[in-house]
């Protein structure tokens, strides 16, 4: 151990430990000396034979050398430095090389980010990993944040039962409300929590300023109006001013106290990553949001609910997040064990609308459900699309490589012949390679800091209607940094390893060295077809991408989207918004704001349809033409009549050629193979409801006045008919009337969903793009190495007869069959991923006619093609222009 | 035979030797080792006197002996190595140990004649 100190320190040392040796070797010789002068010799015979005495100096210094130190770290070093001087001498290349990497490293690292950010981030709360959020599955597999929604008395229940938590919180989905301070602004839209008076003890949360909840302080019904703000909107809203504690803020209309202000780092335990303004005891809830009645500490899951699908379900039943601390040794298996017991045994007592299958702990993440298999699935196919990316950026940088070592042959050839391992020239050439990947990974990690804000900001855009998301954080901790390093070094190996191995293998036996080149051409054939294929699959998600950019931006989706607004379905307001002039008013869901897609069956037939609920006025308020037959009544709404309108595809579909009206099918509304009977009385035009990227296949309205939301359409001028729509809001519940709660169809829905297909099309067609370069220039590449090696060939071929066409044709052809053979593996890799895609979507036709039906994808491969065969035609005319005799006297 | 495999073969050895002649005569420096060694093995050992230094690099890391630069009677520079604690006893284990080892080979080699 102390000898292995040593060797490291000698390693710093270095310069101090070899002035010591050869002053010692020099006082040895001079002894040496000194001893054959007293023998007699004359002073340089003896100088001599003292040397021949001591053997070779050289010699001994390496074996000393050796012994004080790590040899193979100093030649490392040595390695490096040789290679970072040959990097900069030739920076064209070393630049390319580190861009084409850094690109592949960085989108890497991006989606890595995101995911690590999405998943494996735990909740800023004390030790993250013992507390857990309990999670509910239902029988008929709703999915989603439902899955988090309970009771106050299903919480109550188990946390007076429970013997595994050391601390159970309950908290509410985000509140909207509208908030006001008096002299700094007056209705704000902000966002906070009704939460249990435990809740910041279970979590382990400190305040920053003041205090937290007392024990019973959310036992009195409207009493303790007080709250702990937020970070950010003590530093925004109320300028960070340490006076804010004691300080009132209004909130939907009451007054609350500022007891606390919350930790920098404590921004919220929501199940998506919203920012928290403010938290508020339990018993100011009913004042918060009127969707708790007053009997909300009471009620069960219990109440029917007539059937409905899971998002007006959620929507409708306000319920409480379940946040769960273990307690020490504990393991959560076992808590799990006990919860879903306990969990089960009482609700077995109540009638449930939706039966409680089971009842699971999951561990925390800043989002919900991220150990589903499907979630992993995604996560996977989405981080192998993107090493596909970085394989093509690998493989073309192996390219070049190769062809520079082809320059470094000699110089190889000498260091081998001068007797250089192997081995020594492989770690040699690899360490370069390595170098240059260790560029190319900090650049590629600052890449990916930079464009993954980027990516949330727009997927937050995306799901603004539907939720308004914060920061996310997307900062680099360990496992991203160790996730970039370990990538970069990686790739280092996987591009490098190859070329170091052939370049060390040529040179000094020309048979070898001739064997070795034949290999080189054909592990460069391999590496043109790997990122041809690359780049053809990139192709095709690439047209799959325009063509749904096509036909979103630039077709009517088949609705109203400019002047549709939806409005929060106060009681009452229907009715008072109905008799306004330059106004339509209907209930329902709104275009791509979420699906429903029950089984439908008509006879024999039996498949998956979108369905929405409509009322009376729907189809006026969307704009959807009715093609045939009627919408419906106010009655047929009311009471939920069991008539449909459906679309002209699904009248298409279904009964082809047919007249729809007056025709029956079936659906299972609540998935419990219980079908129920509707009969057609009209058929709507075809919209692209669901998704915008396609019409619906197949979609059935059926009536319903209380399902979705509000929705009015603004026929005359805009501003002063939503100034009347807010003035209405405000007539029927003032604390709720505030200017975010008219959300615009266009901007909110419509306008996101096309902004992330452009922004996913420009990804594409820039990796598109760079992956045809690359290819361009590998082509290049391995043609003119072809001509080059076959120059006696050649000049051979030509001298027997052979033609200059000939030649040229051979030479193409050489370099095209890797893109031919590459393209085809890639467009099969292409046709395989969406038969996988078809397999898990319900309605597969719009994929395969999105992938090969853009003229843009037959332009791309076109633009391959040509870029192939002109990167190959510039050597073979040069191959043309052998001139026999040089050929032959070649070498 | 090349230095490298006559290093090989004293390999376990000279640190032994070389602990036991600082044990036996005091500091000394690496001229009079090298002398020594020469002297006591007659020709069986005659190696480079260069040879010499893998081992005292080796030993002084280990912390068995230690290097002084001093002067010799001739008023010429040299660094003297003297036998350190630690040292003496690894010479002990390493005689102890050496003792047993021949005799095992000894007994061994003698047995098959």
């Amino acid at each position: 151990m102390r000898r292995f100190l040593w060797r490291i320190a000698n390693l710093f040392r270095k310069r101090a430990a070899e002035r010591e040796m050869k002053r010692e070797i020099a006082s040895h010789l001079a002894l040496l000396q000194e001893e054959f002068e007293h023998q007699g010799l004359a002073p340089e015979e003896a100088a001599l034979a003292a040397r021949h005495a001591y053997g070779g100096v050289e010699q001994s210094k390496e074996l000393h050398r050796e012994a004080r130190s790590f040899v193979w770290v100093e030649q490392f070093f040595r390695d490096l430095l040789y290679s970072a001087r040959g990097l900069a001498r030739t920076p064209a290349f070393t630049l390319t090389a580190v861009a084409a990497l850094a690109l592949g490293i960085g989108l890497n690292a991006m989606v890595f980010r995101m995911y690590d950010a999405i998943a494996l981030k735990p909740l800023p709360v004390a030790d993250p990993d013992r507390v857990v959020r309990v999670e509910r599955w239902f029988e008929h597999h709703w999915l989603g944040d439902i899955q988090y929604n309970f009771a106050y008395s299903e919480y109550e229940f188990l946390r007076d039962h429970n013997t595994v938590f050391s601390g159970l919180a309950a908290a509410t989905h985000p509140l909207p409300v509208s908030a006001t301070v008096r002299g700094l602004f007056s209705n704000e839209p902000i966002h906070g929590f009704a939460v249990s008076a435990n809740y910041f003890a279970a979590m382990g949360i400190r305040p920053l300023l003041g205090r937290t909840f007392l024990p019973d302080e959310d036992r009195l019904p409207g009493g303790n109006p007080v709250v702990v703000i937020g970070y950010s909107f003590w530093q925004q809203k109320l300028r960070a001013d340490p006076a804010a504690l004691g300080q009132s803020v209004k909130l939907n209309g009451t007054a609350y106290t500022v007891i606390g202000v919350a930790q920098r780092n404590f921004t919220g335990t929501a199940l998506w990553p919203i920012r928290s303004d403010f938290w508020a005891p339990l018993s100011m809830i009913e004042q918060l949001d009127p969707n708790f009645g007053a009997d909300w500490r009471t009620e069960s899951y219990g109440p029917t609910i007539r059937s409905m699908d899971a998002q007006t379900f959620a929507d409708r039943r306000p319920g409480f997040q379940i946040l769960a601390r273990l307690k020490d040794r504990i393991p959560r298996k076992q808590a799990q064990a006990e919860t879903d017991a306990l969990m089960r045994g009482y609700l077995s007592q109540y009638r449930q609308t939706e039966r409680t299958r089971a009842v699971t702990l999951q561990a925390t993440a800043y989002f919900p459900n991220t150990d589903d298999i499907r979630f992993q699935a995604a996560s996977v196919g989405i981080l192998m699309v993107v090493s596909l990316v970085l394989l093509a950026a690998c493989a073309n940088v192996a390219n070049m490589l190769l062809a520079r070592d082809m320059a470094r042959q000699r110089e190889i050839g000498i260091r081998l012949a001068l007797g250089a391992a192997r081995s020594r020239v492989v770690r040699q050439l690899l360490v370069e390679n390595v170098l240059l990947a260790l560029f190319a990974g900090p650049v590629g990690f600052v890449l990916s800091a930079i464009s993954a804000p980027l990516l949330w900001s727009a997927f937050s855009g995306l799901l603004r209607f539907s939720i308004e998301l914060g920061e996310l954080d997307l900062g680099s901790d360990t496992r991203v940094i160790s996730y970039g390093l370990v990538l970069s070094l990686l790739t280092g190996v996987l591009f490098g390893i190859a070329p170091a191995l052939r370049s060390s293998r040529g040179g000094i036996h020309p048979g070898v060295a001739l064997h070795g080149r034949h290999d080189s051409a054909r592990l460069r054939g391999a590496l043109l077809g790997t990122q041809a294929a690359v780049a053809s699959l990139l192709l095709a998600f690439c047209g799959a991408m325009l063509s749904y950019l096509h036909s979103s931006a630039r077709l009517y989706p088949g609705f109203e989207s400019r002047n549709v607004y939806a409005v929060p379905p106060l009681p009452g307001l229907r009715e008072k918004l109905e008799p306004m002039p330059g106004l339509l008013v209907a209930m329902g869901r709104l275009p791509l704001s979420g699906t429903f897609t029950p089984p439908m069956r008509v006879g024999q037939w039996n498949r998956k349809t979108f369905a929405t609920y409509a009322s009376d006025g729907y189809f006026e308020t969307l704009g959807i033409r009715l093609l045939q037959g009627r919408g419906f009544s106010k009655q047929e709404a009311d009471r939920e009549a069991p008539v449909a309108v459906i679309s002209e595809s699904t009248a298409r579909n279904v009964w082809p050629g047919r007249n729809p009206v007056g025709q029956r099918f079936s659906l299972d509304l609540n998935f419990q193979n219980r079908f129920t009977g509707f009969e057609v009385i009209g058929v709507a035009a075809d919209a692209r409801f669901a998704d915008l990227r396609d019409v619906d296949p197949l979609h059935v309205y059926l009536p319903s006045a209380e399902m979705g939301g509000l929705i009015v359409r603004v026929l005359g001028n805009r501003e002063t008919t939503l100034a009347a729509v807010r003035g209405a809001m405000e007539s029927v519940d003032p604390s709720r009337a505030t200017p975010r709660m008219l959300s615009n169809l266009e901007d909110d829905l419509v306008a996101p969903q096309r902004a992330l297909l452009r922004g996913l099309a420009a990804m594409a067609g820039t990796l598109t793009l760079l992956a045809l370069m690359l290819t361009g220039v590998g082509i290049y590449g391995v043609a003119a190495f072809l001509v080059n090696q076959r120059t006696q060939e050649i000049g051979i071929r030509m001298a027997l007869g052979a033609t200059a066409r000939g030649v040229v044709g051979g030479v193409i052809v050489q370099g095209l069959r890797p893109i031919l053979i590459g393209s085809g593996l890639g467009f099969a890799a292409a046709v395989g991923l969406t038969a996988v895609e078809l397999a898990t979507h319900p309605f597969p036709e719009s994929l395969v006619r999105a992938v090969f039906g853009h003229p843009a994808v037959y332009a791309e491969l076109g633009v391959m093609l040509a870029v192939a065969v002109l990167a190959s035609l510039i050597p073979a005319r040069r191959a043309a222009r052998v001139d026999p005799i040089v050929a032959l006297r070649y070498e | 035979m090349s230095s490298k495999e006559k290093t090989g073969v004293l390999q376990g050895t000279l640190d032994l030797i070389v602990l036991r002649t600082l044990h036996t005569l005091g500091p000394q420096h690496a001229y009079t080792i090298a002398a020594r060694l020469e002297q006591i093995s007659d020709d069986l050992l005659r190696l480079n006197q260069g040879t010499l230094y893998p081992a005292l690099v080796r030993l002084e890391q280990q912390g068995r002996i230690k290097g002084t630069w001093g002067r010799t009677e001739s008023n010429r520079e040299a660094k003297f190595y003297a036998i350190t604690e630690p040292g003496e006893k690894a010479l002990a284990e390493e005689t102890r140990r050496w003792r047993q080892m021949s005799g095992l080979v000894e007994k061994l080699l003698s047995e098959g004649a």
